[in-house]
């Protein structure tokens, strides 16, 4: 018993310090920012208790409703474009040809450069006298104010982040393919199924794992969005690149941090769930 | 997706500001160690300073902090909850609304006891520089420097082709359009057209508008307003080029240095930028008044020395933003910064008035010093980067046709009356 209840509190002791860490630092603050949702506070005076009222004015919001709204584009064009890119990738990197491990630094190297790094690059490309316009001119094509027009600002920084983004994906693809017992497509082999049959029934499953991942890690990242649109538009023009994390930072900007924490809290529901539904989906399927 | 740096949401927010604790004391005795937070840059007045203040006032000590204007923004918003905020710092004018509705700015008028270096406030600034410091009927910052347009342009070039300075809104009209008629190529000699509230408050202001009216509601998308849009808009289409986001900063200098831009309206600072960015085009430029409307007329901003609430030596930091004040410390701020000071003993100091040989033996500081005398600041309420943001994205959607110039205000104005006031 001694010895059980030596090793219990030597347990314990191990995880404490993380334990007490994540409760200073994660849990403490989240129940804060919650009592701070549910007030007005501007980080001097005392905050005041106004119940829903931050909610009620987030609801009411066309701001926070064009926020979300450009959010949700982001993320559904991001994921949809940014996965495939990556598994298209990895698919092809996965063949015998030569300089493999080239390509995989190559492909991969745009997810080790800071995002501000990417998005100011991006910025010169996709300026009204950037790179893409002078390049179309070449063509005899006009050209267009891709980040100064409302019209395509938003796809223009969704774009420079799914080339940002996509090694990421094609590496974890990579690693998952390659995981894949070579026996599953010998036997597929053998009863004559084709590139599609062997895809849609061995290799998709296998990596369904790596998809899920993929996409909670996506999903989570994507309702973040903040460095591309701050350093490639400011959230214009006319609010169409301001995504919600946007959003809670000017509240915080504003000393408005009742809103501020409200955003977060929406934020964290959204999030939340989606990951819990993608998760349980993976599960039931399994 | 991209994965780089992220805000989380809710951690963010908490995390910042868990740890504020208690703060606040009053002036005290002028001593001890004071932070100063300083967004100038490389080419800041204040830093060099330093070491004649401590001199001067052994009891003093000064702890230097230089941030950018975008960091300075985000540190300060965060110190401010976190009750770590610096002693005296350096604030944008257009902040000053939001920082001193909330309370988080020292009474300077209690302070100061209504004098800086031994006289009175009222004698050192412009009326509306005087205005522009003061939050319900209380200096809640100092000026160090200001900000009030006149017209850039390219002196060179309007001689070449014979184009006449424009002294009213019809003769820029027609400037403009010439400027870019003679250009050598197209998209040549254009008029910088900047989608933001600082240059739409130029025209509203000289068109007899203004933005809110006394009971704090929109007033901008009134016939004053929509004409004003208008004529903005039709400067555009008569030989503008449109300067959004995604071409770098406002001040323009790409389009500067490779002949795009030929006349832009901004503030004295723009001086400072072009010697320093475009020395090639020395004797090119002039400065004169904006071209008048119905009246003159400009926004006042600048930089504001401000003391937080938070800080527990208001009267030593108080005693080195009246040092900063002094005119010959005032000078630094053209010498060094290329700004313009914001006092008027400074301003009319003979090192400003000279003949300046970049701007072809003009001086252009006495343009900038009559600006500054019909210059208004944006009203001062809590909410004033929302109204901003209205208007901001109602002239950029003007401006990119998007919308008709009464419509686009129309909306802005809702949305500003809509805005919850606390």
């Amino acid at each position: 018993m001694k010895a059980e209840a030596r090793s219990a509190l030597a347990g314990y002791g191990l995880v404490a310090p993380a334990v007490l860490a994540a409760v200073a630092f994660l849990y403490i603050p989240m129940a804060v920012s919650a009592y701070w949702s549910f007030t007005d506070y501007n980080g001097v005076d005392a905050p005041q208790w106004t119940g829903l009222a931050n909610y009620s004015d987030l609801a009411g919001s066309d701001r926070f409703h064009q926020a979300f709204t450009n959010t949700v584009v982001f993320t559904v064009v991001g994921m949809s474009v940014g996965p495939a890119l990556g598994l298209v990738t990895a698919l092809a990197l996965n063949q015998k040809i030569r300089m493999v491990g080239f390509f995989r630094s190559v492909y991969f190297l745009p997810v080790t450069t800071s995002l501000v790094v990417t998005g100011t690059v991006w910025k010169m490309l996709l300026n009204e006298n950037g790179v893409l316009n002078s390049a179309l001119g070449l063509f005899g094509l006009p050209g267009h104010a891709w980040l100064a027009d409302p019209g395509t600002s938003l796809l223009s920084v969704t774009a420079a982040s799914v080339w940002q983004g996509f090694g990421f994906e094609t590496v974890v693809f990579l690693a998952a393919l390659q995981s894949i017992p070579k026996e599953l497509y010998d036997a597929a082999n053998v009863d004559g199924a084709g590139f599609w049959p062997r895809f849609r029934h061995v290799t998709l499953p296998g990596l369904r794992p790596s998809i899920v991942f993929v996409f909670v890690f996506g999903l989570i990242g994507s309702f973040q969005a903040f460095d591309q649109m701050f350093v490639m538009t400011r959230g214009g023009p006319v609010g169409s690149t301001t995504t919600l994390v946007y959003y809670l930072v000017e509240r915080f900007q504003e000393l408005d941090l009742g809103a501020a924490s409200a955003v977060a809290y929406v934020l964290f529901v959204i999030l939340a769930a989606l990951s819990y539904a993608q998760l349980r989906a993976s599960r039931e399927r399994a | 997706m991209g994965r780089g740096t992220r805000l989380a949401g809710g951690g963010l927010v908490a995390v910042l500001l868990a740890l504020a604790g208690c703060g606040g004391g009053g002036a005290g005795r002028a001593e001890g160690t004071i932070t100063v937070w300083d967004y100038y840059g490389g080419s800041t007045p204040i830093k060099p300073v330093i070491a004649e203040f401590e001199r001067a006032n052994p009891k003093i000590k000064v702890k230097y902090e230089a941030y950018d204007y975008d960091t300075m923004r985000e540190k300060y918003a965060t110190a401010v909850g976190a009750r770590t905020a610096p002693d005296l710092a350096t604030l944008d004018m257009t902040w000053i609304s939001t920082y001193a509705a909330t309370g988080t700015l020292a009474d300077l008028s209690k302070l100061s006891g209504g004098k800086i270096n031994g006289e009175p406030v009222e004698g050192q600034y412009a009326r509306g520089a005087l205005a522009a410091m003061k939050y319900k009927g209380r200096y809640v910052t100092a000026l160090y420097d200001f900000d009030a347009y006149a017209l850039y342009y390219r002196r060179d070039i309007f001689k070449k082709n014979g184009i006449a300075v424009p002294g009213n809104w019809e003769q820029f009209k027609a400037a403009v359009a010439k400027l870019a008629a003679t250009a050598p190529s197209p998209g040549k000699q254009r008029f910088q057209v900047l989608p933001d509230t600082f240059h739409f408050a130029q025209f509203l202001f000289q068109g007899g508008g203004e933005i809110l009216n006394g009971s704090g509601k929109s007033a901008f998308a009134g016939p004053a307003g929509i004409g004003a849009l208008t004529f903005y808009r039709d400067l555009l289409k008569s030989g503008g080029v449109y300067w959004g986001e995604d071409q770098g900063d406002t001040s323009g200098m790409p389009g500067i240095k490779d002949g795009r831009i030929a006349m832009f309206l901004n503030g004295p600072y723009m001086m400072g930028v072009l010697k320093d960015g475009a020395p090639e085009q020395k004797g090119k430029w002039a400065v004169v008044p904006a071209p008048v409307g119905v009246q003159q007329g400009s926004y006042l901003g600048g930089t504001g020395l401000s003391i937080p609430v938070t800080s527990k030596h208001k009267a030593a930091a108080w005693k080195f933003a009246q040092f900063l004040l002094r005119p010959e410390q005032q000078l630094l701020v053209a010498k060094q910064a290329g700004a313009a000071p914001a006092t008027t003993a400074a301003l009319n100091r003979p090192e400003l008035t000279a003949p300046d040989p970049y701007f072809g033996g003009d001086a252009p500081f006495k343009v900038f010093l009559a600006a500054m005398t019909t210059a208004r600041p944006f009203p001062y309420v809590k909410n004033w980067t929302d109204v901003d943001k209205a208007i901001s994205d109602g002239v950029t959607a003007a401006l990119l046709g998007k919308k008709a110039p009464d419509r686009a205000l129309g909306d802005a104005a809702r949305e500003v009356d809509g805005l919850r006031e606390g």
